[in-house]
């Protein structure tokens, strides 16, 4: 052990030589160099009073003992507000000025998102679709559109075939049923995105929940509806309303409505329009009633097709959070919304004018649901015309509404991009000036190959995720 | 300011923890009162319609809670001691009732083992 000493133990030199040191150069340097220290030391001499022997005394911090501070100890920074860390979490950032503008890119339009020239082509979403996007939550958090100038999307091989395939079904007043699939970062909410994308353009009317999860796990009011043993969600409901009524204002309010609704709390004349029964209620006691009457003008012939989509499809194939006055779990197929949806899902709801139900798996937040799992299985053997694999005999928990809900649709997988597809998206954020790197054979094709065979989540890790903020 | 049973809640307050406020409604009770009147986990008082904060009066002014429920375990209490047993006395005396040893560790039956189980009325801030 030594002895404590009187002087810092950093500095090791002698007092009377450390009065020698001159602390700081006389007389005005020749290079400006980028440096911080004068700052740093001009305010250490003041804290220490002046006095050169003791510069070595760190200032500031202070080791307190015992349970009893001091008042002037806490710290003084505000307090968080109510909301705001959730805010703050789920923040969409959809423009960054400090990246490069990438200039001769294309928009995207009803048009080129089916044509398969534009395979392998970054476009920009036009700007009236990208607020209706946003106010139907399509852009995701976790998505890294704050990184650039401005929203740009990859049109792949999947997208346009996707879309191609909806907007032809719906084009013959055919309803198209899908859900899509694909490993974890592939890009199926960015495909349902897309869909939206075209559902806006193509002047569909568009229902979208964002995230299936909100809906089921018990967060949000939930209400018995009267003589039926289902449950409607007010709030989320009057929520949905008016984002319908945000986002397709224009469509809805061509469009008259033509049914009498007797049994409506509210009086609904004919002269309205649908954008009016849209934004009719903000009463969460008639936010069901309504929605309801909206949803039946719309299965009216003669009216604009819909699309209906759900990302998260996995969290409502199970009992839900909330529990009925008996005590019991909720099937999240009793909760009206979600009815709606799987019932056109499952190609109960007949659509007279056409329509778009598309279901987006999610794979990095969801549970294994076994009897999903076995319906999406028979669904994709059946488009394949394959033989249909049997379910497990020895496994008796089986969910027969969730095989009602799936029975007859499309599967679509999502897998990772092509190389050609690769190198148009690191392109892009070459230009942008985000990858720093050069985009030739090797390097698309390392990182392709790192990415798990082009796995778009897993490349933008790679490549992006130093930058994120 | 919503009143339930008497008692002035603030209206962030969370349905279940008022609930549980009370002197013998614990979190099974309150999980399925809420559920009886379609309340969901994280549901506020302010948003509540005042008919379901009336109902909820209703619904706990049936049961056997606060003073009620005080009541009972003192009286069971009262009982032991009066009939002179060995349990009774242990409770007079505020030590352990059940047989465990005394030589250390004894601050839950000291804190708990009182002739007047549950303390007096209700205080509480909301």
């Amino acid at each position: 052990m030594t002895m404590a000493s009187p002087n810092c133990w950093r500095c090791l030199a002698r007092p009377s030589q450390r009065l020698l040191v001159p602390t700081s150069i006389a007389g005005p340097s020749t290079t400006a160099a980028f440096t911080t220290s004068a700052a740093r030391f001009a305010g250490e001499r003041k804290e220490a009073g002046g006095n050169p022997l003791s510069r070595h005394i760190r200032s500031g911090k202070k080791l307190i003992l015992g349970k009893k501070r001091h008042k002037g100890d806490k710290s003084s920074g505000k307090s968080v507000g109510e909301g705001e860390r959730k805010a703050f979490r789920k923040r969409i950032t959809l423009s960054n000025n400090n990246a490069l503008d990438v200039p001769g890119l294309d928009e995207i339009t009803a048009e080129n998102m089916t044509d398969q020239a534009a395979v392998g082509q970054v476009m920009g979403i036009p700007e009236e679709v990208i607020d209706q996007l946003r106010i139907v939550e399509a852009f995701k958090p976790t998505q890294q559109w704050g990184l650039f100038r401005r929203p740009h999307m990859l049109i792949r091989r999947e997208t346009v075939d996707f879309v191609k395939a909806m907007t032809e079904t719906v084009a013959r007043k055919g309803t198209f049923r899908s859900v899509v699939t694909g490993p974890r970062g592939s890009g199926k909410s960015m495909l349902g995105l897309q869909a939206l994308c075209a559902g806006f353009l193509n002047k569909y009317v568009v229902i979208n929940i964002p995230e299936a999860q909100d809906i089921v796990n018990a967060h949000t009011e939930y209400a018995t509806i009267p003589n039926t043993n289902m449950f409607s969600q007010p709030v989320y409901l009057i929520k949905l309303m008016q984002d319908m009524y945000a986002t397709n204002k224009e469509v809805l309010s061509k469009q008259q409505v033509g049914l009498d609704h007797m049994h409506l709390p509210i009086s609904v004349p004919r002269g309205w329009s649908l954008a009016q029964l849209a934004s009719a209620t903000k009463e969460p006691e008639f936010a069901w009633p309504v929605f309801q009457a909206l949803w039946k003008e719309l299965l009216l012939p003669g009216r604009p097709p819909i699309m209906f989509s759900l990302d998260g499809l996995s969290h409502i194939m199970r009992p839900s959070d909330y529990r009925s006055p008996s005590f019991e779990l909720i099937h999240s197929h009793d909760l009206s919304l979600i009815r709606l949806f799987v019932d056109a899902l499952g190609g109960k709801t007949h659509f007279a004018n056409g329509a778009s139900i598309v279901g987006i798996m999610t794979k990095g937040n969801s549970l294994k649901i076994k009897s999903l799992e076995k319906a999406l299985e028979q669904a994709a053997a059946a488009q394949a015309g394959l033989k249909i694999p049997p379910r497990d005999p020895f496994y008796s928990k089986y969910d027969e509404k969730v095989f009602e809900s799936l029975k007859g649709v499309g599967i679509f997988e999502v897998n990772g991009v092509s190389k050609a597809e690769a190198r148009a998206l690191m392109e892009y954020w070459a230009a942008s000036g985000i990858l720093r790197m050069r985009i030739d054979e090797k390097n698309v094709s390392e990182r392709w190959t790192l990415a798990g065979n082009g796995v778009l989540g897993e490349m933008e890790r790679a490549s992006l995720f130093p930058l994120r903020l | 300011m919503p009143f339930v049973l008497g008692v002035n809640f603030h209206e962030k307050k969370l349905v279940k923890k008022a609930l549980e406020s009370f002197y013998a409604l614990g979190p099974q009770t309150s999980a399925r009162i809420m559920a009886k009147y379609c309340i969901h986990p994280l549901a506020k008082l302010g948003t509540l319609p005042a008919k379901t904060v009336t109902s909820l009066t209703a619904e706990l002014s049936t049961m056997t809670i606060e003073n009620d429920a005080r009541r009972l375990v003192q009286e069971n209490i009262k009982r032991l001691r009066d009939m002179g047993t060995y349990r009774g006395r242990r409770h007079a005396m505020g030590l352990p009732v059940r047989g465990q040893r005394t030589r250390n560790q004894i601050s839950t039956a000291r804190k708990l083992n009182v002739l007047e189980r549950g303390g007096g009325d209700r205080v509480r801030n909301s």
